[in-house]
């Protein structure tokens, strides 16, 4: 008995430091760690719109004054003219019904256009409108999905079918019901191109007629 | 005989068949009977989805008020029916309750249904009235944060293990000492003073060669971790689940995400893309959601922060306060030294978001999959074949530059061309 005790006295201190090893397991990790060279790590310049307000108006009471925007109005080189038409205010629809003026400027579009289109769309769109211009994306799934209103059947709907290009320009560019604006995410030339595409798939759902020419026109 | 048969075999066939139709029309009758109810009765969910449902939710003010009660609110038919015809005529009409309507939700014209007939109408009007209440009992079945916390972590098990094997062998160790002690006591050997055992040699060695292998394993692996920051998951401002957006609801990274696509930095997205579902969709009804630590979250509360962040208010529909930024708490973070561009990995190397990030789509707390490391980055370069065009011209056309890759195709010294082949592991390719 003796012996065993003196044996077991031997052993704890190896226990203690096994569970102590055993012990250091994985929890999840709320902090970054540590940095070797943070001087190397952390960028000195100010990356764009890295910065919070608050960080704006230390550096401006320290006499800096810099814009890490563009100025308001600016147009990248090469994108296509912006649309002219302002949004209606609440409760007015004249600039809507007047959009309807507006053509598209893309009159053709290629394969790769055509590819890059359809990309856009399933990207952006076919989460409401559906991956088949159904109107039944995997928000709405036919009134159990989240999203409580029915996007528009972009094919199948004779009221979007014959909708004038200009308008669904407007409805993407400043939203209309429920849609919120797109402004931010398509640029003008990937709306146009976006219609162009939901004009074309209306087109080729029509019954028959015109199959003979089949080159995608619109 | 026969004959007999024939005949008996002929008559039955031609009773089975007689019967088949009986039943068969019988059937056809019933089928008709039952479906063509059934189909009166989905014709209000059909009806009210195609005509009315892109600005009206029974239970929900969208564009249009939530309808569910309309009759109660309407009493007289009639006019309610040529309000859903015309609405234009009705108000021309001086209807008051329509025009207080009419102005509360920002003079928004509500569409012209002339082609609706009156059963029709009360088909839609019976189906918005039977639309099931939003009950409070709406959550799922409560899992508990059990399910989450009951991970098989092998390192407990394996440390056990280790453990009781060191006791077990130095229980030997001290039985053979003291069994050699008892051994030579009984054959006379002179025994040596029993020394203690932190003074035994053999235990000192035993132990300094322990800490050494066991402390410089640590060290190591502390001096390389330095800046390394896998696994980290912090917490957020708002409990932005990426298993509820890009998994259950199957949104596309490149929505919130689309710099990614055409720049360097895959961006947070503004709030206005938030608010491009957030201002119809504002509360959640899906699975319970719970945090790292297993606290449950209450999904509606998250979407009412962001409320609070776009000055948005849910009642009105309208923006009554000004906007504020939300301070996201970036996780992948590569040091300055390092140039890294999305655009030119997805696009152009056409690498998923999930090779990367992991299994984004379950994951409710965003966590740092990947290493990060230069060795993690350097050994995907090396392995990764490019998708260098063949003969036919399929692949990208940028890399028919590489003649001397072309030829080693063709003749067979090359069966595929890396990422290194070109240059990937040139340290001016990511350290400029």
């Amino acid at each position: 008995m003796n012996v065993a005790m003196q044996i077991l006295k031997k052993i704890i201190p190896f226990c203690l430091f096994g569970v102590l090893l055993v012990s250091c397991s994985d929890e999840v990790r709320r902090d970054t760690g540590r940095i070797y060279m943070p001087d190397m790590a952390y960028s000195r310049a100010f990356e764009t719109y890295a910065m919070t307000p608050e960080e704006k108006d230390a550096l401006l009471k320290k006499g800096i004054h810099f814009s890490n925007t563009p100025v308001a109005g600016t147009m990248k080189r090469g994108v296509l003219f912006p649309f002219d038409i302002p949004q209606d205010a609440a409760g007015d629809t004249a600039n809507y019904v007047a959009s309807k003026a507006v053509k598209n400027p893309i009159a053709f579009m290629d394969t790769a256009q055509i590819v890059e289109a359809q990309r856009l769309y399933l990207v952006n769109c076919g989460i409401c409108h559906g991956t088949k211009l159904d109107g039944n994306g995997p928000l709405y799934r036919g009134g159990d999905g989240p999203f409580p209103a029915k996007p528009a059947t972009l094919v199948g709907d004779k009221k979007y079918e014959t909708m004038p290009e200009g308008q669904m320009y407007y409805s993407v560019t400043y939203g209309k019901n429920k849609m919120g604006s797109y402004a931010s995410q398509l640029n003008t030339q990937q709306r146009w191109m976006v219609i162009a595409y939901i004009k074309a798939k209306q087109e080729a759902s029509k019954p028959v007629a015109a199959t003979a020419d089949s080159t995608i026109k619109k | 005989m026969i004959f007999h048969i024939y005949t008996l075999i002929v008559y039955m066939h031609h009773y089975r068949l007689s019967a088949f139709r009986i039943s068969s029309i019988f059937l056809f009758t019933a089928f008709f009977l039952f479906f063509g109810n059934f189909s009166m009765a989905q014709d209000g969910k059909a009806l009210f989805q195609s005509d009315c449902a892109s600005c009206h939710n029974p239970i929900k003010q969208v564009t249009g008020p939530a309808l569910k009660g309309v009759t109660a609110r309407v009493p007289d038919q009639k006019l309610l029916h040529a309000w859903i015809r015309n609405n234009a005529a009705v108000l021309a009409s001086g209807n008051k309750y329509f025009n207080d309507l009419y102005i509360q939700f920002g003079k928004t014209p509500m569409n012209t249904f002339p082609q609706l007939t009156d059963p029709e109408i009360d088909a839609i009007l019976k189906y918005i009235e039977t639309y099931p209440e939003p009950g409070p009992g709406a959550k799922g079945p409560n899992n508990g944060p059990s399910s989450q916390v009951e991970e098989s972590d092998n390192s407990l098990l394996y440390g056990i293990l280790t453990l009781i094997l060191a006791v077990i062998m130095l229980v030997l160790l001290q039985v053979n000492s003291n069994l050699k002690k008892l051994s030579d006591d009984k054959s006379g050997v002179p025994s040596s003073e029993p020394i203690p055992f932190y003074r035994n040699k053999v235990y000192i060695t035993f132990l300094v060669l322990v800490l050494f292998v066991v402390g410089g394993y640590y060290v190591v692996q502390a001096a390389i971790g330095l800046g390394r920051q896998q696994n980290y998951q912090p917490e957020q401002p708002i409990f932005f689940s990426h298993k509820v957006h890009p998994g259950t609801n199957q949104i596309s990274c490149l929505y919130c995400h689309g710099g990614a696509w055409d720049s360097k930095m895959a961006g947070v997205p503004s709030l206005n893309v938030c608010m491009n579902c957030h201002a119809a969709i504002n509360d959640y009804k899906g699975e319970p959601l719970y945090r790292e630590n297993g606290k449950e979250v209450d999904g509606t509360g998250e979407i009412q922060k962001l409320y609070s962040y776009t000055g948005y208010d849910p009642k009105s529909g309208k923006y009554t306060e000004p906007g504020k930024q939300i301070v996201w708490i970036k996780i992948h973070n590569l040091p300055d030294h390092v140039y890294f561009n999305h655009s030119q990995h997805i696009r152009a190397g056409k690498v998923q978001c999930q090779t990367c990030h992991g299994n984004i789509t379950q994951m409710n707390e965003v966590k740092q999959f990947a290493e990060l490391s230069m060795g993690w980055c350097i050994n995907c370069h090396r392995t990764t074949k490019i998708n260098f065009p063949d003969s036919a011209g399929n692949g990208n056309k940028f890399y028919s530059i590489y003649e001397r890759f072309h030829q080693n195709l063709a003749t067979g010294a090359m069966d595929s061309v890396t990422v290194e082949n070109i240059g990937g592991t040139e340290c001016q390719k990511c350290h400029y």
